[in-house]
């Protein structure tokens, strides 16, 4: 089976979009941009998270923790996401414990409808920050 | 009641009230929430706005015991009901509860009612051990057909009449639960492949035509998740691929998924997900966001639809 991975793919993209090094670019696909931003330290991510590319995902998310620290995600661009997605953001946040929080910015309505309806949407470690645009 | 049938009562008592009027009505709820609050046991009443202002009324100061819920929000997709008793139970562990609930009453729409009729079978099972609950489910048999009332004797093992408390002889334990045949879907309806590569392709028909259907914003992400997490799971446990139609019926937007898996638990669709960050929970996300949900598994592969109302 064919499953999206970070790394060559990644590199590969960013290269044939632009013809130049997008060094900010994480992971990209034909539904989905990851991009890692640096104030503050995180994500953005822009397009669809679905069981196609939830694989990447983790992995961008579990590298990104890797520093150590709060991590915030731009969701303000992400047009879907499905459980899988929300999974993998539980899981990141759980490994965070006690190092770090996970901080989600921009959560679209129904994004935070379904983690409510399945019960992820009060852990201590997961942050859901109102009002649309990251804090700087 | 007295004492000694009291400790003969199982765990879980369900019983069916055949009443034909307000009076027979309140002759059996009024005295078994009574009877139930002399005893110290939490009662909770899922019932009709307008029951709920009979009862309320009889009760007097008593009512300000015992909890009610308006079973057309609780119960509007009637998959919700069993997780309302399931929490009122967990809130209270250990207590002996007494509970009123009806989920069917004319004017529910005719796929609602066979999905309450699958209800009332299924807390049987759901209640079956570990939960000491006598619940009464009132049935109007002047405003619901016979067959209605023929099936609440059928899942409920006993039955309040004129004559009393009974069992029922006509009660069918184990129910066909998941191989009830549901009415044919249009064959005009054309058929689209579920494949890993194409879900967005997947949300894009489903957001047109709940868009078409005139569903507002929230409702229609709320048929795209649950649509694409059905789909997800056709891909993950139903063998690896799927079909989905759609089409509209009687002031009902229905997305159907096809695929060769089985549904093995009798309430996958309504336990409510706990803690395990790798349990499933497709089915419980789309009886929380959609209108109705019909599950089916048969030999040939499992059913599921999807209805929003329009």
């Amino acid at each position: 089976m064919r499953r999206p991975y970070l790394g060559d793919r990644a590199d590969a993209v960013a290269t044939v979009v632009s013809g130049e090094r997008h060094n900010d670019t994480v992971y990209v696909d034909k539904q989905l941009a990851v991009k890692r931003t640096t104030s503050p330290n995180g994500l953005t991510f822009a397009g669809a998270i679905d069981y196609f590319n939830v694989a990447a995902v983790a992995q961008s998310l579990t590298l990104a923790v890797n520093g150590g620290g709060d991590l915030h995600l731009d969701l303000s661009r992400l047009e879907f996401c499905d459980v899988s997605g929300i999974r993998a953001l539980v899981r990141v946040a759980e490994t965070m414990n006690g190092q770090g929080r996970l901080l989600l910015h921009g959560l679209p309505v129904g994004l935070q409808n379904a983690m409510t309806a399945v019960g992820w949407s009060d852990l201590p470690s997961l942050v859901i920050c109102n009002g649309g645009s990251q804090e700087q | 009641m007295s004492a000694s049938a009291s400790d003969l009562r199982p765990s879980f008592r369900h019983e069916a009230l055949l009443y034909s009027d307000q009076a027979t009505f309140l002759e059996g709820t009024v005295r078994f929430i009574r009877d139930g609050l002399a005893a110290g046991e939490p009662v909770l009443v899922l019932e009709t706005a307008q029951n709920i202002g009979l009862l309320r009324s009889e009760l007097g100061q008593e009512a300000d015991q015992v909890h009610f819920g308006d079973m057309a929000e609780v119960g509007s997709n009637p998959a919700r009901i069993i997780p309302a008793w399931r929490e009122f139970a967990a809130q209270r562990p250990g207590q002996r509860l007494r509970g009123i609930g009806e989920p069917i009453w004319n004017g529910r729409r005719p796929t609602e009612l066979i999905e309450c009729q699958r209800h009332e079978a299924l807390l049987n099972p759901a209640f079956a051990s570990g939960v000491e609950m006598w619940l009464l489910c009132p049935y109007d048999t002047k405003g619901l057909p016979p067959a209605v009332i023929a099936e609440a004797r059928r899942s409920h093992p006993f039955i309040v009449d004129g004559s009393g408390s009974h069992q029922s002889t006509e009660y069918r334990n184990p129910p066909a639960l998941f191989d009830a045949a549901l009415p044919e879907s249009p064959s005009e309806s054309p058929e689209h492949g579920i494949e890993r590569s194409t879900l967005t392709m997947l949300r894009m028909v489903v957001t047109a035509a709940a868009t078409r259907a005139g569903l507002e914003q929230v409702r229609i992400a709320n048929i795209v998740m649950a649509a694409n997490e059905v789909a997800t799971n056709s891909l993950q446990h139903g063998g690896g691929q799927g079909t989905l139609r759609l089409w509209r019926e009687d002031g009902a937007l229905i997305i159907e998924i096809r695929d060769g898996g089985a549904f093995d638990r009798l309430l996958v669709d309504r336990e409510r997900p706990g803690s395990d960050v790798e349990a499933s929970r497709g089915l419980w996300l789309a009886n929380q966001l959609c209108d109705l949900v019909q599950i089916r598994s048969y030999p040939r592969g499992t059913v599921v639809r999807l209805h929003m109302w329009c």
